[in-house]
C-alpha cells in the first residue's frame, strides 16, 4: 500500500488533533507548584490612558511587594502584537501569565498555546469568547469589574438621594461595547422599578468628552426639564458639565451629574460639587490578581469569575479618598 | 432628465437652475419649520446658541476647504492639522516647551505659534501639489495619516487637561452676548466671501479651478496661488483645533478633528460649490454646514440614534450633487 502525501498529512493532522483534544480533556488546567517566588508575565493591551497606567502600576507594585519577577509587555492596542507577546512569555518560561485580552476572539490561540505549554493564564478586566474558551478548562479565571453592577449602584444612589424623582438624560458609551451595554442595562433595569424616575433621552456620546458635550447640549435643549445626567464614563460626564453650564444652569444644583470610572479629575469635581456621585471602575488589579495566583498554587478552588471590588464616591467621602483615586 | 425629448426639456431648465441656486436655503428653511413643529423648545435663543457654537469649527474649516476645492483640489489633512494645533498649544501655555511666567504672553505665543505651524503644514501641502504636481488627494493624504501620528507622539497619546481662562476665551468667551467662536466664524466667512468676489486673488483661485492651463497662459501665478490656498486651509484648521480644545478644557490628540475633513467636504458639496473647481460659494458652504448641523440636531433631539443621522447626512449630499448635475446639464 502506498501512502500519498495527502493521506499522510490528513492522518498526522487528525492524530495531532486527537492528542490535543485528549490532552485538554484529560489534563485540564496546568498546575502551579508552590514556590517562594514566581516569574509571572503581564500582557497589557495598551497604555494610552490613566486607567491602563494605573492598572500597570498596581501590577508592578504588587510584584515588587511580593518579590516576584514580572515580565511586562504592552501590545499598544494591537491584538496581533498581544498574541506575539504571550508567545514570547511562553518562550521565556514564565510560571503564570496575567492577560488583559484586547479582543474576545483573537486572543484565544494565545490562551491555548499557554495551556499547551503548561502555563496557567488568568484574565484581567476583559473576558474572552465563552464558546471558545472556558474558565477552569482553558484559563484559570477572569478577574474584573461587574459593569452591570456599576450601573445599578449609580441608579441606587440616585433613587436614595433624590426622593422627589427626576427626569434623566443618559449618555451612553460607544454603541455595542460591553461596558456601554452593561452599564445601561444595570442602570435602566433599576430605574424601571421606580416610577418617579424617567429616562427622557438616551444617546451615545462615544465615551468622548467633545461628543458627550455636544450630545448633552442638544438633549438639554430638547428636554429642559431634565434634572439628572447619567454618563457611562468620566470623560462624557466632564463634557456634560460644560453643556449644563452653557445652558445657564448650575451643575450639582439644577442638574445632578452621575458618572462611572472614578479618575482623579472627576473626584475633584465631586469635591467641587459639580458631580454628584461616581461609581469607580477599579483599575487596581495587583492584590487580587497575585492573591488568586497564590491561591491557585496552593490548590484552592478558584471560581470562574472574580469580581474586583469598586469604590463608590459622593460628597461624603470624595475628599478623603481622592489620594487613593487613579 | 426625462427621456431627452426636446420640448419637455425646456420647462425643466429654470426649475433646476432655481433649485441649484436656492436648494440648500429651501432645505434649511423647511428643516427649521419642521423643528418648530415637532421639536420641543426649538424656538429659543439657547437653541440658536447651541447650534451656532456646534457648527462653528465645521464652518471655519469648510471655508478653507471651499477655497481649496475652488482651485480644483481637496484637503484631507485638516482634521490632523487640528490635532497638531490642539496638541501644541497646551504644551506651550502649560510651559512644557518654554518656561514663560506671564500667562498672557504664554497664551498669545501658544495661539500664534500653533496656528502658524498648522498654516506652514498647509503650505507644505500646497508645495507638494504646486511644485511636484502630485494629485491633491494623495498629497494631503500624507499629512492626513502622519499629522495625527505627530500629534500623538508629541503628547505620548495622553490627554492634556488644563484650566486657563485666558486661553479658553476663544471657546467659551462672549462679546456683547455673542459667543467669541461665533464671531471668529462670522469674520472668517465674511472675509472669505469678500475675498473670493472682490479681489484679484479670489478671481485667480476661480480661474485656476475653471481651467488651469488657460489661467497659467493668462499669467496667473498658479503655483503661488495654490500654496497660499492650502496655507489658508491649514491656518483655519489650526484655529478650529484651538476652539475645540478650549471648549473642552482638554486636548486629546486621538480625537481632536477626527472625521473633520469629511464633514467639511460634505458642507462644501451641499453648499453648491463644484467639487471639480471653478465655481465656489462661501455663503453656500455656510448654509450647507448649517443644514447638516440642523439635521443632526433634529434627529438627536427627537431621540433618533446617531447612526441614523449619518445615513440622512449621506442622503442630503447625494441630493445636492444630483441637483448640481441636473443644473449643469440643462
Amino acid at each position: 500500500m502506498t501512502i500519498s502525501r495527502r493521506q499522510l498529512l490528513l492522518t498526522t493532522t487528525a492524530a495531532l488533533a486527537a492528542t490535543a483534544v485528549a490532552r485538554s480533556a484529560f489534563a485540564g488546567l496546568p498546575t502551579l507548584e508552590v514556590k517562594d517566588t514566581y516569574k509571572v508575565g503581564f500582557a497589557q493591551t495598551e497604555s494610552n490612558n490613566p486607567w491602563r497606567l494605573a492598572q500597570t502600576n498596581s501590577m508592578q507594585a504588587e510584584a515588587e511587594k511580593r518579590g516576584w519577577q514580572l515580565v511586562y509587555t504592552d501590545a499598544a492596542g494591537s491584538a496581533a502584537k498581544q498574541v506575539a507577546d504571550v508567545n514570547s512569555m511562553i518562550a521565556q518560561g514564565v510560571d503564570l501569565i496575567f492577560l488583559a485580552p484586547r479582543e474576545e476572539i483573537p486572543l484565544i490561540p494565545a490562551i491555548k498555546a499557554a495551556k499547551g505549554a503548561g502555563i496557567p493564564v488568568i484574565l484581567l478586566d476583559r473576558n474572552v469568547d465563552q464558546s471558545l474558551a472556558k474558565a477552569g478548562e482553558d484559563y484559570v479565571t477572569f478577574i474584573g469589574s461587574d459593569f452591570i453592577e456599576e450601573g445599578r449602584r449609580v441608579a441606587e444612589w440616585l433613587v436614595n438621594n433624590k426622593p422627589g424623582g427626576g427626569k434623566i438624560i443618559e449618555l451612553e458609551g460607544t454603541a455595542g461595547s460591553s461596558p456601554a451595554n452593561d452599564r445601561k442595562e444595570g442602570f435602566d433595569t433599576f430605574i424601571a422599578d421606580h416610577a418617579s424616575f424617567e429616562i427622557v433621552a438616551s444617546q451615545t456620546g462615544d465615551f468622548a468628552r467633545d461628543k458627550g458635550r455636544q450630545v448633552a447640549e442638544t438633549l438639554l435643549q430638547a428636554h429642559p426639564d431634565a434634572d439628572v445626567i447619567y454618563a457611562h464614563n468620566d470623560e462624557m460626564a466632564i463634557g456634560a458639565i460644560s453643556a449644563v453650564e452653557a445652558a445657564g444652569k448650575v451643575p450639582g444644583k439644577d442638574v445632578l451629574i452621575l458618572s462611572i470610572d472614578g479618575g482623579r479629575e472627576i473626584l475633584q469635581l465631586v469635591i467641587d460639587g459639580k458631580v454628584a456621585a461616581v461609581c469607580e471602575c477599579n483599575p487596581r488589579f495587583g492584590p487580587k490578581a497575585f492573591d488568586t495566583a497564590a491561591a491557585y498554587a496552593n490548590g484552592e478552588d478558584i471560581p470562574g469569575k472574580i469580581i474586583n471590588p469598586d469604590n463608590f464616591y459622593d460628597a461624603s467621602n470624595a475628599a478623603d479618598l481622592i489620594d487613593t483615586a487613579y | 432628465m426625462a427621456a431627452g425629448s426636446r420640448p419637455s426639456q425646456k420647462p425643466d431648465r429654470p426649475i433646476y437652475a432655481f433649485l441649484d441656486r436656492y436648494a440648500t436655503l429651501i432645505v434649511l428653511v423647511l428643516l427649521i419649520l419642521l423643528n418648530i413643529a415637532i421639536t420641543p423648545n426649538f424656538l429659543s435663543v439657547q437653541t440658536l446658541n447651541v447650534n451656532l457654537t456646534q457648527v462653528c469649527t465645521i464652518v471655519i474649516v469648510a471655508v478653507g476647504m471651499t477655497l481649496v476645492i475652488a482651485t480644483g483640489g481637496i484637503d484631507l489633512s485638516v482634521g490632523s492639522l487640528m490635532a497638531i494645533a490642539g496638541a501644541l498649544a497646551p504644551m506651550i501655555f502649560m510651559g512644557k516647551i518654554f518656561g514663560i511666567e506671564h500667562v498672557g504672553l504664554a497664551v498669545g505665543l501658544a495661539i500664534i505659534l500653533s496656528v502658524a505651524v498648522a498654516g506652514a503644514l498647509g503650505a507644505f501641502n500646497g508645495w507638494l501639489v504646486a511644485t511636484f504636481h502630485i494629485q491633491p488627494i494623495v498629497a494631503t493624504l500624507v499629512l492626513f495619516i502622519a499629522g495625527r501620528g505627530i500629534a500623538q507622539v508629541m503628547t505620548n497619546g495622553n490627554l492634556q487637561v488644563f484650566s486657563v481662562p485666558e486661553f479658553q476665551f476663544i471657546g467659551l468667551g462672549r462679546i456683547l452676548g455673542l459667543p467669541f467662536q461665533v464671531i471668529i466664524m462670522a469674520v472668517v466667512v465674511v472675509w472669505a466671501a469678500w475675498m473670493l468676489r472682490r479681489t484679484v486673488f479670489g478671481r485667480q483661485i476661480l480661474a485656476i479651478g475653471g481651467n488651469e492651463k488657460a489661467a497659467e497662459l493668462a499669467g496667473v501665478p498658479v503655483g503661488r496661488v495654490k500654496i497660499a490656498v492650502y496655507a489658508i486651509s491649514g491656518l483655519l484648521a489650526g484655529i478650529a483645533g484651538l476652539i475645540v480644545i478650549a471648549i473642552n478644557s482638554a486636548s486629546d490628540a486621538n480625537l481632536v478633528g477626527l472625521g473633520m475633513e469629511l464633514d467639511a467636504i460634505a458642507a462644501v458639496a451641499v453648499g453648491g460649490t463644484l467639487l471639480s473647481g471653478g465655481r465656489a460659494s462661501i455663503w453656500g458652504t455656510l448654509l450647507g454646514a448649517l443644514t447638516i448641523q440642523i439635521v443632526r440636531y433634529t434627529l438627536l433631539a427627537n431621540g433618533v440614534p446617531d447612526a441614523a443621522a449619518m445615513v440622512v447626512k449621506a442622503a442630503i449630499i447625494i441630493a445636492a450633487v444630483w441637483i448640481q448635475r441636473k443644473a449643469r446639464a440643462s
